[in-house]
C-alpha cells in the first residue's frame, strides 16, 4: 500500500492533564484542500501548529512523503505558513519580504528576482514591490504573506486563520483569491478557521473538530447534508432541534413523535435508538416548505415573525409544543402566500430530517 | 456634531510661536546654555586670553594619551555593555511577565543603590585577595590572582555593570515589540535560529541598539567614580583628568577647555547618531 502525501497518525498533544489533541488521525492527498474547523480550543490550532514543528506532540507522527517530520527542526521542514497576525518582516520592502526564504536559502540573485516577480503577480501586488509592510492594508500584507509563503515551492501550506483580521468584504475577496491561487498552483493547504462559511467556500474536504477530536470529516456537502453528529449540524449551517420521543426505526427510517403530540415517519436515523428513547429531530431552515410535497411531513405552527432577506424571507415560528423555529422559504415561494395567516401547516421531506440521541 | 468638535480641537490647540515658548526657552537657557558659554567663554579666557588652552591639550602627548584612554574605555564599554545586555533583554522580552517584573525589579534596585557602594563593592570583589579570585584558584582555573584591578578590565567590568540598566531598558521595549510570530515565520520559511536573529532581530533592534549604545557611550566619556576607584593610575581618563586639573591644579581655563572639547565630541557623535538611525526609520511602520 502507498503511502498517502501527509499522514497525521495518532497525533496527541497533552498541556498537563488537558489533552488538547486526542489521537487524531488524517490522511491528506497531494493537492487536497483540507479546512480544520471548529470552536475555538477544540485542537484546530494545536494540530496545525504540530505540522509547522511548533508544538512537539505527546505521541503520535506526522509523515510527509513517507517520511517523519518531527525530528525536523521548523526551518527544515520546507513548510508555507500564512498566519493569523501581519507576520512580515516590518524593515523589509514587500519584494524583499517575499525574497526572504529564497535569501536564506542562497538561491541566485536571477532566480530571486525572477520568483519574486512570479509570485508578485500570482498575488496581484507587483506595483507594491519596493513599498513596507507598514504602507499596505491588512488584506494587501496577507497576500504578500501568502506570495512569501509560496515562493519556495513548498509542498504544503499552512494557514492558520489568516482573514480573521479583516472585514467581511475584504476577507470574501481574499477567499476568491486563495482559491484561484490553489488552482494554480496546486499545493496541497492545510487551511484553519472558525468561521464555517469560509470553510464551506473554500474546501475540499473539512474536518470539523471538537474537544480535541475529528467529529466528522468529509466534504461541505457531507458535512451539510449528512452530519454525522447533532454537534456537526448544530456548527455547520442552521438548524432546528425538535425534541422528540423515538418509536421505531426499520431500515434507517424513524418514526417519531413530537411534544405536540403529533407522529412523524421516514426520518434519517442517526444512530440506534431504542423505543420511547428521548430524542432530537434536526430540520435545516431552508428544508421547510409552504406547501404539501410529494412526501411531506407536516407541523403545526404558529407564525411569529416574517422578515425579507433578499433571495430568503426568514420566518420565526412556534411550534404547538411552545418551541421557536426558523424557517427560510425563498421569497417568492412566500409571495404566493398569506403572510399573515398567523397559524397553519409548514411541510418538510423526511429524509432531509434527521434523528439524533437526546 | 463634528463642528463642536472641532471647536473644541481648535480650543485645545497649544500656544505657538516665541511667546508660548518662552517659559521653556528661560528655563533652557538658564540652566544649560549660560553654564556652557561661561565655560567656554573660561576656556579662552583664564588665565589669558587665546586658544593657548587648547593648543596645550591637543598638542600635547600626555594629554592626547588621556583622550585616547577615554575612548578606549568609552568604547569597549559600549561594546561589552551591548553584548551582554542584548540576551538578558531578550530574555526579559520572552519570559512569563511575573518573573519578568521581578527580574526588572531587581535591575532598577541596583541603579537606585549608591553608585559608590557599588563601586567599592566591586573593589571588595576584584582585588588580589577578593572572592573572584579566590573562586577562581579554588576551582584551579588559575594558580596566580589575575590583575582584575587598577587597570582596564577593572574599569571594563565596573562601568559595564553601571552601564548595563540603560541597554537593557530601552532594548527590553523595542524586543518586545517585535511579534514572536514574526520569528516563527522567518523560521518556517528556513531561516535557522541563526539567520534569523541576523536578518530579522538585530536589525529591528537595531535602532534600540544604536540609540543605547550612544546613551552608554557619552556616559562613559564623562564617568568619573567608577574610573577613577577601579581604573590605574596609567590609563586615567579624561573627567579623572578635569578633577585634578580643577581641584589639584587650580588650572580652571585648562579644565574648561577639555570639558568643552568633550562636549563638542559628544554633540559630533549624536548628531552622527541622527544620521545613521533617524533617517532610517520605515515611513509609517509600527
Amino acid at each position: 500500500m502507498t503511502e498517502p502525501f501527509l499522514s497525521i497518525r495518532k497525533l496527541r498533544k497533552a498541556f498537563g492533564a488537558f489533552v488538547a489533541v486526542h489521537d487524531v488521525t488524517l490522511e491528506i492527498p497531494k493537492g487536497e484542500f483540507l479546512t480544520f474547523l471548529g470552536p475555538s480550543g477544540s485542537g484546530k490550532s494545536t494540530t496545525l501548529y504540530a505540522i509547522a514543528g511548533f508544538q512537539d506532540p505527546t505521541s503520535g507522527d506526522v509523515r510527509l512523503q513517507g517520511k517523519s517530520l518531527l525530528a525536523v527542526p521548523s526551518h527544515k521542514r520546507n513548510i508555507g505558513m500564512v498566519f493569523q497576525r501581519y507576520t512580515l518582516f516590518p524593515h523589509l520592502s514587500v519584494a524583499e519580504n517575499v525574497a526572504f526564504p529564497l535569501r536564506v536559502r542562497r538561491r541566485p540573485d536571477a532566480e530571486v528576482k525572477r520568483k519574486v516577480a512570479d509570485m508578485l503577480s500570482l498575488v496581484r501586488l507587483e506595483s507594491f514591490a519596493e513599498r513596507l509592510p507598514g504602507a499596505l492594508s491588512g488584506g494587501q500584507q496577507q497576500r504578500v504573506a501568502l506570495a512569501r509563503a509560496l515562493a519556495y515551492d513548498p509542498p504544503i501550506l499552512l494557514m492558520d486563520e489568516p482573514l480573521s483580521a479583516l472585514d467581511k468584504k475584504l476577507r470574501e475577496e481574499i477567499q476568491a483569491e486563495i482559491r484561484r491561487i490553489h488552482r494554480e498552483t496546486g499545493v496541497t493547504i492545510l487551511y484553519v478557521t472558525h468561521d464555517q462559511e469560509e470553510a464551506l467556500h473554500l474546501s475540499d474536504r473539512i474536518a470539523l473538530f471538537r474537544d480535541g477530536r475529528i467529529e466528522q470529516i468529509g466534504t461541505g456537502e457531507d458535512l451539510y447534508l449528512r452530519p454525522a453528529t447533532d454537534f456537526v449540524a448544530g456548527f455547520i449551517g442552521n438548524s432546528n432541534f425538535l425534541a422528540a420521543e423515538h418509536l421505531e426505526t426499520v431500515g434507517g427510517a424513524a418514526t417519531i413523535r413530537l411534544a405536540d403530540g403529533s407522529v412523524l415517519s421516514g426520518i434519517n436515523a442517526n444512530g440506534s435508538f431504542g423505543s420511547g428513547q428521548k430524542a432530537r429531530l434536526m430540520i435545516r431552515p431552508e428544508a421547510f416548505r409552504l406547501e404539501r410535497g410529494p412526501r411531506s411531513a407536516e407541523l403545526a405552527v404558529e407564525i411569529v415573525d416574517v422578515a425579507f432577506y433578499g433571495e430568503r424571507r426568514r420566518i420565526v415560528a412556534r411550534t404547538a409544543a411552545g418551541q421557536e423555529i426558523d424557517i427560510r422559504p425563498t421569497s417568492s415561494a412566500m409571495a404566493s402566500h398569506d403572510a399573515t395567516a398567523s397559524r397553519r401547516q409548514v411541510f418538510f421531506d423526511p429524509a432531509a430530517a434527521f434523528l439524533f440521541p437526546a | 456634531m463634528s463642528v463642536e468638535i472641532e471647536q473644541s480641537i481648535a480650543r485645545m490647540r497649544l500656544p505657538t510661536g516665541l511667546a508660548g515658548l518662552l517659559p521653556a526657552l528661560t528655563l533652557i537657557g538658564l540652566f544649560f546654555v549660560v553654564p556652557v558659554l561661561a565655560l567656554l567663554l573660561r576656556s579662552v579666557t583664564d588665565p589669558a586670553p587665546g586658544l593657548q588652552n587648547y593648543a596645550a591639550l591637543l598638542g600635547d602627548g600626555t594629554y592626547a594619551r588621556v583622550f585616547f584612554n577615554t575612548f578606549l574605555v568609552a568604547f569597549v564599554v559600549t561594546v561589552v555593555t551591548v553584548l551582554v545586555a542584548f540576551p538578558v533583554a531578550w530574555m526579559l522580552a520572552i519570559m512569563p511577565p511575573a518573573l519578568a517584573s521581578l527580574l526588572f525589579g531587581i535591575i532598577i534596585l541596583s541603579m537606585w543603590t549608591n553608585l559608590l557602594t557599588r563601586t567599592y563593592a566591586w573593589m571588595v570583589l576584584l582585588q588580589r585577595t577578593g572572592v573572584i579570585n579566590r573562586a577562581l584558584m579554588a576551582i584551579g582555573i588559575t594558580d596566580q590572582p589575575l590583575p582584575l584591578i587598577n587597570n582596564l578590565t577593572g574599569v571594563t567590568i565596573g562601568m559595564v555593570y553601571i552601564m548595563l540598566p540603560f541597554m537593557i531598558l530601552p532594548l527590553v521595549g523595542t524586543l518586545r515589540a517585535i511579534d514572536p510570530m514574526t520569528l516563527r515565520a522567518a523560521a518556517l520559511c528556513g531561516a535557522s535560529p541563526l539567520a534569523a536573529f541576523r536578518r530579522i532581530l538585530l536589525p529591528l533592534s537595531l535602532p534600540s541598539i544604536a540609540a543605547g549604545g550612544l546613551m552608554v557611550f557619552v556616559m562613559s566619556l564623562g564617568y568619573f567614580v567608577t574610573p577613577a576607584l577601579l581604573g590605574g593610575t596609567s590609563n586615567m581618563m579624561l573627567a579623572e583628568m578635569i578633577a585634578q586639573m580643577i581641584q589639584s591644579l587650580l588650572n580652571w581655563g585648562l579644565g574648561s577647555a577639555a570639558a568643552f572639547i568633550l562636549l563638542v565630541v559628544t554633540m559630533a557623535l549624536y548628531a552622527l547618531q541622527l544620521r545613521l538611525v533617524g533617517s532610517k526609520r520605515p515611513a509609517g511602520g509600527a
